[in-house]
């Protein structure tokens, strides 16, 4: 007599059980495909990436593999021209990052102080534009405006002043991709700076303004240390983004000429997809993920994201 | 000039304010609009270049007067390679978006709303998701998604779009849910709605700027990717940015189908950047500057 009733009701206490325990463990199951997918996304690459580094041949049966040591990383410090990338990789980096925060800190600063707000509004707007770039539609302009023969950079330098241009994709490749990218990201600086001002209180400014201190002492004594968390913040997210550097470089001049511009992420690609040696590509890769991370990391313990965690 | 001392003094002085202040303002204006010539000239040059007729694209002294004509916007419609790339790139990243504000949002709520053990490691740990270089990621991901026949499938792209976006969802989101008062939900909960129901009818409404905010900037970050194109690609999944990069290689470079297809990809983006663009300052700096 109670089989009946049991099978009767199994289907609808196998719901409400259901639901029940999909709310009990919302978290669990608001937080489980974001942590699959990071582990996927953050473990597996490094491990893999090691793993090939350290093996002759890259093989569809893992355990098949022949470890060889640190072969791979001696072919890359040694012929695979891993130092020199390594030494691009970090000038462009540290120009890119200082000439972006400068840029974009008074840039910021100007038209913070811009007096008519349609004006401050105009700059806000028109300044973020180049930020909507890809790097290769930046690779674009660069190979039509810097071009030797066709170019209206060299055209004007050469017809309107004293000077001769220089051949600026191959006598200055490191300048120009330096250049280039300040203006694709300063935008980035200046709308984070101009937020980080804007949220300066008016009464701070008012102060040191009524203290009779000029306008530098502001900067130097009241503003920049108020903003020290969004300078760092922003400076950090750039920091991160600039060793990602790939598309510009790869349409402008292919790391080249020689391997003028050949950044840490072209050496690894022509490695991997140009001398097919993939092992010394992985090997160079990883030092460049250690790196990387580590710097960041470093970084980000000394100084923390003030104001995130709570 | 001569009046007394004292209306002198202070009447110079004020003068001396005034044209200072005048100077300042000159000044000013002339960096910023000197910056906004910088800003625009190049983008001005790439669109006037697409709308030349062809032969005279590349001719110096410069036509600085010419008819403009949509004749290399015509040929690149055309091109049915372009066509396919650019509906190409469209779906993946939209798809992806999607995908990445599924995961990311409902992570962030719960990381704004409870307390998650070691939360500072969690948060950083996500972060460093975006520290890895692409391009020592995506040499493991090649031999995966050739054993797994993801190589050259949109839904390899989605996933690789979605792994470059996954942490500023989270973060952005953390940050603006942390924003949003939890008195809301306790009243819906009071209300008898599930934990779930309160986020789904009430969080989520009051969510809704910061979320299409976060969309379009991950659509932006997608959008411009090429690496994981050039890489992961070769004819089926190719997006339009890997489709513009062969203009550049191929040998005879057709400047005027080049700068129309760059142009291309530029528009929609500064239309999308001026839409979010109250927002666009915390959603790049993974929601820190509300904070402050």
């Amino acid at each position: 007599m109670s089989t009946p009733t049991q099978t009767e009701t199994t289907p609808q206490s196998t719901f409400a059980r259901l639901r029940d325990l999909w709310n009990d463990y919302l978290p669990y199951w608001f937080m489980a495909p974001m942590v699959a997918v990071m582990v996927m996304i953050t473990f597996f690459p490094g491990a893999y990436d090691l793993y090939l580094s350290l093996i002759a041949e890259p093989t569809l049966d893992v355990f098949a593999a022949d470890f060889v040591g640190l072969r791979n990383f001696e072919t890359a410090f040694t012929r695979g021209g891993a130092i020199h990338s390594f030494v691009i990789t970090i000038t462009v980096v540290v120009s890119a990052l200082l000439l972006e925060t400068i840029l974009g800190f008074v840039l910021a600063a100007l038209v913070a102080g811009v007096g008519s707000g349609r004006a401050k509004s105009f700059y806000r707007v028109l300044f973020i534009i180049p930020m909507a770039v890809a790097p290769v539609s930046l690779a674009t302009i660069g190979r039509i405006m810097l071009n030797s023969e066709i170019g209206i950079i060299p055209y004007v330098i050469n017809t309107g002043t004293p000077f001769a241009a220089p051949n600026f994709l191959s006598e200055i490749p490191l300048l120009t991709v330096i250049l280039l990218d300040a203006w694709n990201w300063t935008p980035f600086m200046f709308i984070i700076f101009y937020a980080g001002l804007s949220s300066v209180p008016k009464t701070l400014i008012e102060a040191s303004r009524v203290d009779g201190a000029p306008m530098w002492r502001r900067y130097v004594h009241v503003i920049i240390p108020y903003m020290k968390p969004v300078v760092f913040v922003a400076t950090l997210i750039r920091l991160i983004d600039l060793f990602r550097t790939f598309g510009v470089v790869y349409g402008l001049t292919g790391g080249g000429p020689g391997t003028a511009t050949q950044l840490v992420s072209i050496n690894i690609y022509e490695q991997m997809f140009i001398n097919n040696q993939i092992t010394v590509a992985a090997a160079i890769a990883v030092v460049y993920l250690v790196l990387v991370v580590a710097l960041c990391n470093v970084i980000i313990a000394k100084v923390g994201f003030e104001g995130v965690w709570d | 000039m001569a009046t007394t001392d004292s209306d002198s003094a202070t009447a110079s002085q004020r003068l001396d304010k005034d044209t200072r202040e005048t100077i300042v303002t000159v000044v000013r204006h002339t960096i910023l609009l000197t910056w906004s010539f910088i800003v625009l000239f190049p983008l001005y040059w790439l669109a006037s270049m697409s709308l030349k007729p062809p032969g005279t694209a590349n001719s110096l002294p410069p036509d600085w007067i010419f008819l403009p004509t949509v004749y290399n916007y015509i040929q690149l419609i055309q091109d049915s390679g372009f066509v396919a790339a650019f509906a190409n790139s469209l779906v993946m990243v939209s798809a992806s978006v999607v995908l990445v504000l599924l995961i990311g949002v409902p992570a962030a709520y719960v990381l704004s709303r409870y307390d998650i053990p070691m939360e500072r490691d969690v948060l950083v740990w996500i972060l460093s998701s975006r520290m890895l270089p692409p391009i020592a990621v995506v040499l493991p991901f090649f031999i995966i998604f050739r054993e797994l026949n993801l190589f050259d499938t949109r839904v390899g792209m989605v996933l690789m779009y979605v792994s470059i976006n996954l942490s500023l969802v989270v973060w952005v989101m953390k940050a603006f849910f942390d924003g949003i008062p939890e008195t809301l939900e306790e009243a819906a909960r009071v209300d008898g709605a599930t934990q779930f129901q309160g986020f789904r009818k009430v969080v989520l409404p009051a969510a809704k700027p910061g979320i299409f905010s976060v969309a379009i900037i991950s659509f932006i970050f997608a959008w411009i990717e090429l690496l994981f194109g050039l890489v992961l690609t070769s004819f089926e999944a190719v997006p339009v940015t890997l489709f513009v990069y062969s203009f550049i290689g191929s040998r005879s470079i057709e400047w005027g189908m080049l700068a129309a297809a760059s142009t291309a990809m530029i528009v929609p983006v500064v239309i999308f950047l001026i839409a979010v663009n109250k927002y666009l300052a915390a959603g790049l700096s993974f929601g820190v500057v509300i904070k402050e």
